[in-house]
């Protein structure tokens, strides 16, 4: 899973949101690292709706257009939550051994 | 409509139609809105005067690029064509890697490096370059090496950044060279330059959503290449000084010609479905191959054995003009009878 996906199956986690509702959401989430473009949006947005991990949830009028909001489908809280156990198993493990590293002798974490 | 809004909707017509057709509108709302700065006054100017910036304006080529030139998941036609594009630029790029690596062979011959061999007669020796534009030049030019090497290997932005390398040195040295009347206006560096930039921009094709390049025949490549083109045709060039005439664009003119013989003939006799980026792909270089060869017809008018030449490459044009029309037809015939949008259409409709 790329990370633009990732971020956007996060942000839709507590709502359903539109496009650039994802946006604001996926930069206040990472803390402003990641600022998604539209085309990059749109980009995973297109793959994930294919895949059947985010669904269509309503269209509502904002001046005068149509905006799109978007939720999370079962399948895509499934992949989420297994791309999170992933993403943690690895953070776990680079953990441990960064933790070794800096205390050799007894392989404890010193801090 | 607002201005701005006018000027995103343009650059959005660089994507698919049936892919605008189910996010256009949103993508324009979602663009609209994040230029929104919640003061009115700056907002309005924003739609007046206001431009996608250079960021957003990258994210949607990137986007075309990778829609129109797909990988293996993407719909048939823009699979057909993705493929095609990145066979092409392989295509290319292999043909310069070789004629690099035998340059260099050739430039160490005849500074009399490879001991085994006979030592060059004179008139070789002389040709060999001294001025340091020329140097320049040649060195520039063994980037293509690494670069065909990096793109198979899976490193398209390093492929890109080292043929940067091999495009700018000759670029500067030409416009040097003809600006102070070192050589006269021509063409055909230049023309060649603009095939080398294509070719670079090409690379864009192979995105994250392409198959990886299959390394092995296409590293096995190189050797067989060279043994195959510019080793014969070295030894022949010689011996017989006439072939001599048979420059670059005159050369990618054989070389596709014989390609093309050799993929109509595999695709007659084995009726091979899965030819089609093949066919589109050696399209795609006859088309530059000929635009190429027509644009150096030029340079040839005020030199000495200019009817000779010209005639030469009148008849490399039509022998690629000979196999590369019935080729095309085919191409575009097996490509129509794709279906340019994907069988399953994306659920568009609430589903409450």
């Amino acid at each position: 899973m790329t990370e633009p996906a990732f971020f956007i199956l996060t942000a839709l986690l507590d709502a359903p949101r539109h496009g650039y509702g994802i946006v604001a959401e996926v930069a206040e989430l990472s803390r402003g690292r990641v600022r998604l473009k539209i085309g990059s949006l749109y980009g995973a947005l297109d793959r994930l709706v294919g895949e059947g991990l985010v669904e269509l949830d309503r269209e509502e009028a904002w001046q005068g257009r149509l905006r799109r909001y978007y939720r999370l489908t079962e399948q895509g809280l499934g992949a989420l939550d297994a791309e999170a156990q992933r993403l943690a198993a690895n953070a776990r493990l680079a953990s441990t051994r960064l933790r070794d590293r800096r205390n050799p002798i007894t392989g404890v974490a010193s801090l | 409509m607002s201005r701005l809004e006018e000027r995103y909707r343009f650059i959005l017509r660089l994507l698919p139609a049936a892919y605008r057709q189910q996010w256009e509108d949103d993508m324009v709302a979602a663009f609209l809105n994040s230029m929104d700065t919640g003061d009115p006054e700056t907002t309005a100017y924003a739609a007046d005067y206001g431009r996608p910036s250079i960021s957003e304006v990258a994210s949607i080529v990137s986007l075309a690029v990778r829609l129109r030139l797909g990988g293996a998941d993407a719909p048939p036609r823009s699979y057909a064509w993705g493929q095609a594009v990145r066979l092409a630029t392989l295509m290319a790029m292999l043909a310069h890697a070789v004629m690099v690596t035998t340059s260099i062979a050739v430039s160490l011959w005849l500074s009399g490096k490879i001991a085994w061999l006979p030592t060059p007669e004179s008139e070789w020796a002389n040709t060999s370059p001294s001025s340091i534009w020329h140097t320049a030049w040649n060195l520039a030019g063994y980037a293509w090496l690494p670069a065909y090497i990096a793109l198979v290997l899976g490193h398209r932005r390093v492929a890109q950044a080292v043929a940067l390398l091999a495009i700018v040195p000759p670029a500067l040295t030409t416009a040097v060279e003809q600006a102070t009347g070192d050589v006269p206006l021509s063409v055909s560096p230049w023309a060649m330059l603009l095939v080398d930039v294509a070719l670079l921009l090409a690379m864009a094709a192979f995105h994250h959503g392409a198959s990886p390049v299959p390394r092995r025949p296409w590293l096995l490549a190189l050797p067989v290449g060279i043994l195959l083109v510019p080793v014969p045709l070295f030894t022949i060039q010689a011996t017989t000084p006439a072939l001599r005439l048979l420059d670059w664009p005159g050369l990618s003119c054989a070389a596709v010609t014989a390609a093309m013989v050799i993929h109509l003939t595999v695709r007659v006799s084995r009726r091979r479905p899965r030819t089609l980026p093949w066919s589109l792909a050696l399209t795609l270089l006859a088309v530059s191959t000929l635009a190429l060869r027509t644009a150096t017809l030029t340079d040839y008018g005020d030199q000495a054995q200019h009817t000779t030449l010209a005639t030469i490459a009148s008849v490399q044009a039509i022998a690629v003009l000979a196999v590369g029309v019935p080729l095309a037809v085919l191409a575009i015939r097996a490509l129509r009878r794709l279906p340019p949008v994907p069988a399953t259409q994306r659920p568009t409709t609430p589903t409450e």
